[in-house]
């Protein structure tokens, strides 16, 4: 367990808020530690039974291709249960669930399988429990009880330590998809105080705020006064992406430039006038060549020809 | 006591309205105040807000920057917003809020060309 490469998945901190919250008390330490002895006494047969039923199912028989391994694993498993009844959970009894869960999760053995053993094993210690305890019938069920509560904070840490590989992918797969989608909002300077960005696709409303902060920034960046806006490569238009739109071009305004819609498509013109959206305070020229030709006029720039008599 | 946090000043005809980070209904309140004040006193042809340090802008700050831009119209003045901040300028837009006659400048530096230059376009340089 690379326990100095890597935040550890449940903190010792975590663990006794664990075990306060269902009620895990050191009386219940105190008890189990006293069924420990039992718990020798009994722990073969309740692994013996226990992989009788493994062995009984084919997803989980195929773990145990040998009696080697078979016999080693239970070895290991008896080990792993009378640590259940050793009297000490604080750090290094999480340390070790939490190690033991790692393994299995990297060996592939499904979730239902590694819970449906602590099932089967709560089953069989319950008879073996109160036949210890039949002087005491009461201690034996606080006994019990003490027993399933950390039989349940151990099944929470195997679920924690299964689902730690996956919550980190995701949230890897989250910041790939964010720096995907900022590379695919290019803002571009094509004259001083002019910026120019095309806009690919359609706009929802996590792309329409990447999209706005993204001119929104660069506006400020570049100090520009004109904003191109290409919609050339927008394939058609709806309520939504017309909406978004147009907040962001007054976003724009409100930092004190201006946007110019270029490349709109006769089919998008159409639509937008079917779905009544007002425009009409919005600058467009068909093409990216007219908008800068306007966008220069508007910073009072002209491009003439070189030998232009004066 | 509120309006200390607002630094007001005026150079040649142009009043500079700086506003702090997060200014509060009596700091906002004030800003009206404080620029009617220096117009009665003296000619003013342009009034600057720079907002460049302000993060949040609420419904009455909005409100109220439109009331204060009317009022200067009146009295025969221009008002510019200088200096939003993105993050500013896309909760204004999404929580649909107007800032009435008020003319907008990425800072103050183009506030004041826009207000020297005479209103043919008004964009600045």
């Amino acid at each position: 367990m690379d326990t100095h490469t890597q935040a550890p998945v449940v903190t010792v901190r975590e663990w006794e808020q664990r075990k306060e919250f269902v009620g895990f008390t050191d009386e219940d330490a105190r008890l189990l530690r006293e069924l420990g002895p039992i718990a020798e006494g009994y722990a073969d047969e309740v692994v013996e039974g226990l992989y009788k039923q493994f062995l009984q199912f084919e997803e989980t028989r195929a773990f145990f291709p040998d009696t080697a391994t078979l016999n080693r694993v239970k070895a290991l498993q008896k080990k792993y249960f009378l640590e259940l009844t050793q009297g000490d959970y604080g750090a290094a009894y999480l340390a070790n669930r939490l190690h033991v869960g790692q393994v299995h999760q990297q060996i592939g053995l499904s979730l239902r399988w590694y819970m449906g053993a602590y099932s089967i094993y709560v089953d069989l210690v319950y008879p073996c429990v109160l036949a210890a305890f039949k002087h005491d019938i009461e201690k034996g069920q606080r006994a019990f009880l003490a027993l399933s509560k950390l039989v349940r904070l151990d099944t929470e840490l195997v679920i924690t330590t299964y689902i730690a590989p996956s919550a980190a992918i995701i949230s890897m797969q989250a910041r790939q998809a964010r720096a995907l989608l900022e590379i695919s909002i290019p803002v571009v300077q094509v004259w001083a105080g002019v910026v120019a960005v095309p806009l690919i696709g359609m706009l929802d409303s996590q792309r329409a705020q990447l999209f706005t902060e993204r001119l929104l920034e660069r506006i400020v960046e570049m100090r520009a006064s004109v904003a191109l806006v290409d919609i050339t490569g927008v394939p058609m238009m709806d309520t939504q992406t017309a909406q978004y739109l147009l907040e962001a071009i007054s976003a724009v305004r409100l930092l004190g430039a201006q946007v110019i819609l270029t490349g709109m498509r006769p089919t998008i013109a159409q639509t937008l006038v079917h779905l009544d959206i007002d425009l009409s305070s919005v600058a467009t020229r068909p093409s990216l060549e007219a908008g800068l030709r306007l966008g220069l006029d508007m910073l009072d720039l002209q491009v003439v020809p070189r030998d232009a008599k004066p | 006591m509120a309006d200390e946090n607002i630094a007001v000043m005026k150079v040649q005809d142009v009043l500079m309205v700086t506003l702090p980070a997060d200014p509060d209904d009596a700091t906002v309140s004030s800003l009206q105040e404080k620029v009617l004040q220096v117009m009665e006193q003296s000619e003013v042809q342009g009034v600057i807000l720079d907002i460049s340090a302000v993060e949040t802008l609420d419904s009455f700050f909005a409100r109220t920057v439109a009331e204060t831009a009317q009022m200067v119209a009146l009295m025969g003045g221009r008002t510019v917003i200088a200096g939003m901040r993105p993050s500013v300028a896309i909760t204004t837009t999404q929580l649909g809020l107007i800032l009435g006659g008020a003319m907008t400048a990425l800072d103050v530096d183009r506030a004041l060309g826009m207000l020297s230059n005479t209103p043919q376009r008004g964009y600045g340089r």
